[in-house]
């Protein structure tokens, strides 16, 4: 089926991936249900059963099942979808962190969930950044425009023979996963221009190619594997630029707006607000949202407040945080995660940020604030509570920092 | 000052699940009396696949030295010392080489003795008969026999045969300074309580009777040994991919066939070309040849004698000894050459080398 004109089309976080994956001709899916990412699955299925799109559908018998059955698909030259949440992504652990290894670039939705207990279904990032440490491509997205146009975004990074390493599209449970939102969809004879064909040349395996992937090696080869993994991750900061590039140019739009907009031209973080900005809040995801309209309205009243948010968690964007929270005095992560006994007692991406800030001449001071863990909002007025707290810290020595946003028992 | 130099290091050689337990139970003698003898000691299996498979050569360590404990820890922590003082070598089969960890390839069994130290084998065979298999030093060192079976005192199960009162006593004899006889006397006494006259005879007699051969330079058996050039991070393929062996073809670096103790031998005369054998070897160790026999490669054969137990002709395939074969020749060759002569060697093979097979390990036999 070929559309040849863009035209708008209302989904969810979910539904759009769902469309991206089809846009993409993906070859394999394999499901197993658990919310919020199951809206993925269910669209993809009408999708092929109403002949839009011709892949196999294979219904696996948990996620560990889930996630070798396109490990393996992808190692045969199959371009793959597949997608979890929370607990399940734990369950699959094992097949998930070898198809990093196995460098197979599946492409998973991962609708962020609480790690059960107990059994709380919103979102919090924990589940996602389990893989932080191993060969996974990670990057959140914060709109469904954006979820449609990174999953195709991660096919061609994670496909590319430099990188060949899965990417998980991480979203929000409930506040994208279930958000239907307008989406642009390009005409789908681009989609081609913009997504070559995916090719594993030599590491293809097939019997005319008779390789064999991770045959039980002895712990002695484990360093060199590690270490070819990460010139891998190293080259994928090339090729995600490439690939931001080259979507402007065939879709004539910067991925994640409808319109190309300069603000928005760093593929790894968008900075908003940052240039003059003396507190900068930075996060991943939907809190974006929220921040945004605060910062608005403090901008109004002349405050000097700006917002980085962090989409390629990995590889982390290292230059660029240093970049655009140098000139900042104070930097307010917040994260909707939390990192249990870490240093100062903060979030994950709080500690990645701090650590990337270490060698500057002139650091800002760093909070971490902690948010929305199991799918409680963070509101703009609660935004704008970060803002105040950061400007408190800009005049006052530190004395905290870790704050708990809204958590009952403690004052906010 | 103390230094790594210092430090002793006692290698004892086993096969893998068989014979992990009783390595673990030398080592371990050796620690406590070292330590009544006034130094430091502690022991470590050389970590791998190797120790948990059926058969497969494994390692264990004992280091012991003047050095403080802690400083004695920081040298061997490692997964294999660079040189020892002394081996023990818990299966005579083992002489011939072992490919235990990494894929290093075949090394010889003394790879890793130091000029003038000690190897202890556990054999029923004769001196003589054991140093032909031997690997040659280039320096001289001394090699010990205690005259018992091989011991399966496994993983699973634990067959107290006071094979580690024997092996005590061999070293006490042959390096006191590792542990002498009165420490390893006052350890039995006091830390082996049941059988324990039974024991200490075990260890008088390890002591008298043990046979010793002072070693020259250069004798024994040749060995050509270097080890295999293993591969960068940029020569290898990425994502834990290996090129496939083609087809026909054999891994030169992986020959497991150090891991048998035994061997199949085939009577071409008797076979009726059935190819079972050929297809039930879990290690594809066989080769048909153009007139439909099956050969052998006996380097990457492991001794399972799964092809002897599926064989339908009696007497066709027979495991044998390992001990009773000098090299890898393939049999089909030996008997294409010379139909009689190898029709009378495998009668000699066979006699005297054929037992009842270990099947089930953890039974303790
Ligand atoms: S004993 Fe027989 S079946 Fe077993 S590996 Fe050797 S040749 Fe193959
Ligand atoms: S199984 Fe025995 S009889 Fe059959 S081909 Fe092999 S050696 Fe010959």
């Amino acid at each position: 089926m070929t559309e040849l004109v863009q035209k708008e089309i209302l989904l969810n976080g979910t539904q759009a991936v769902a469309y991206a994956a089809m846009y993409a001709d993906v070859d394999v899916t394999a499901a197993y249900p658990i919310r919020p990412y199951t809206e993925v699955m269910d669209t993809i299925s009408k999708l092929i059963a109403d002949g839009q799109l011709d892949a196999e559908f294979i219904v696996a018998e948990g996620e560990h099942g889930q996630f070798e059955i396109v490990k393996h698909a992808s190692l045969t030259g199959a371009r793959t979808l597949v997608g979890t949440s929370g607990v399940g992504w734990l369950y699959g652990m094992e097949a998930i962190v070898v198809t990093a290894t196995d460098r197979a670039p599946v492409v998973a939705v991962i609708g962020n969930r609480a790690l059960d207990d107990p059994g709380a279904y919103g979102v919090e990032h924990n589940d996602a950044l389990m893989v932080r440490d191993v060969g996974w491509l990670l990057v959140w997205v914060d709109t469904a425009q954006e979820a449609f146009d990174t999953a195709l975004i991660a096919y061609r990074v994670g496909e590319d023979s430099r990188v060949l390493m899965p990417v998980g599209v991480s979203m929000d449970g409930g506040f994208l996963t279930h958000s239907e939102q307008i989406v642009r969809l390009p005409p789908r004879e681009l989609v081609k221009d913009f997504l070559p064909a995916y090719n594993r040349g030599k590491y293809l395996v097939h019997p005319d190619n008779p390789i064999s992937v991770a045959p039980q090696v002895n712990e002695d080869w484990v360093s060199e594997i590690r270490r070819q993994h990460d010139e891998g991750m190293e080259r994928a900061r090339t090729v995600i630029s490439e690939a931001y590039e080259s979507f402007k140019k065939v879709f004539g739009r910067y991925p994640g707006t409808t319109r190309d907009i300069k603000m928005f031209e760093n593929p790894f973080v968008e900075p908003y607000m940052t240039d003059d900005a003396e507190v900068i809040l930075v996060g991943m995801g939907t809190v974006s949202k929220p921040i945004k309209v605060a910062i608005n309205k403090m901008r109004e009243q002349g405050i000097k407040v700006g917002m980085l948010r962090i989409r390629w968690f990995r590889p982390f964007p290292t230059q660029e945080v240093m970049k655009y929270l140098s000139g900042a005095k104070v930097v307010c992560v917040v994260d909707r995660d939390y990192s249990l006994g870490s240093p100062f007692r903060g979030g994950v991406v709080y500690h990645e940020v701090r650590s990337s800030l270490y060698d500057l001449d002139e650091r800002p001071k760093i909070l971490s604030f902690i948010g929305g863990l199991g799918g409680r909002e963070i509101t703009v007025q609660d935004a704008e509570k970060v803002i105040k707290i950061g400007l408190e810290a800009r005049d006052t020595p530190i004395t905290r920092h870790t704050y708990w946003i809204n958590v009952r028992g403690d004052p906010w | 000052m103390a230094h790594g130099e210092d430090v002793k290091y006692v290698e004892i050689t086993y096969r893998g699940i068989f014979q992990k337990r009783l390595a673990k139970y030398i080592a371990e003698g050796l620690v406590y009396m070292a330590r009544e003898m006034g130094r430091s000691a502690v022991s470590f299996g050389r970590y791998g696949d190797s120790p948990e498979r059926n058969g497969v050569p494994a390692k264990y360590y004992v280091a012991l030295g003047s050095l403080n404990e802690e400083e004695l820890i920081g040298y061997s922590t490692r997964v294999e010392p660079e040189t020892v003082d002394v081996i023990v070598v818990l299966d005579d089969t083992l002489l011939k080489g072992v490919e235990s960890w990494a894929w290093q390839g075949v090394q010889p069994i003394n790879l890793k003795l130091k000029e003038g130290g000690a190897m202890i084998v556990t054999s029923t065979r004769n001196l003589e008969e054991l140093v032909k298999v031997t690997p040659a030093k280039e320096f001289r060192w001394d090699m010990g026999r205690i005259n018992v079976e091989k011991s399966f005192s496994g993983l699973w199960a634990f067959k107290d045969d006071m094979t580690m009162e024997r092996v005590w006593g061999a070293i006490a004899k042959m390096r006191p300074d590792i542990v002498d006889l009165e420490h390893v006397r006052t350890y039995v006494k006091e830390h082996k309580k049941d059988r324990v006259n039974e024991r200490l005879s075990a260890v008088e007699e390890a002591y008298e009777t043990l046979v010793v051969k002072s070693m020259a330079p250069k004798e024994g058996a040749e060995f050509k040994y270097s080890p295999p050039r293993l591969l960068t991070w940029q020569e290898m393929m990425e994502g834990a991919a290996v090129p496939a062996v083609p087809r026909g073809g054999r891994n030169e670096q992986f020959k497991r066939g150090t891991t048998k103790t035994e061997r199949p031998t085939v009577d071409f005369d008797t076979c009726i070309k059935c190819k079972l054998c050929w297809v039930y070897c879990p290690d594809e160790c066989f080769d048909e040849t153009k007139d439909g026999y099956y050969d052998i490669a006996y380097d990457y054969c492991v001794g399972c004698g799964i092809c002897a137990d599926v064989c339908p002709v009696k007497n066709c395939i027979v495991m044998v000894n390992e001990g009773r074969f000098k090299d890898y020749r393939r049999p089909y060759e030996m008997w294409k050459e010379d139909k009689v002569a190898y029709k009378s060697w495998l009668k000699q093979v066979r006699e005297g080398g054929v037992k009842e097979r270990v099947v089930v390990p953890g039974l303790g036999r």
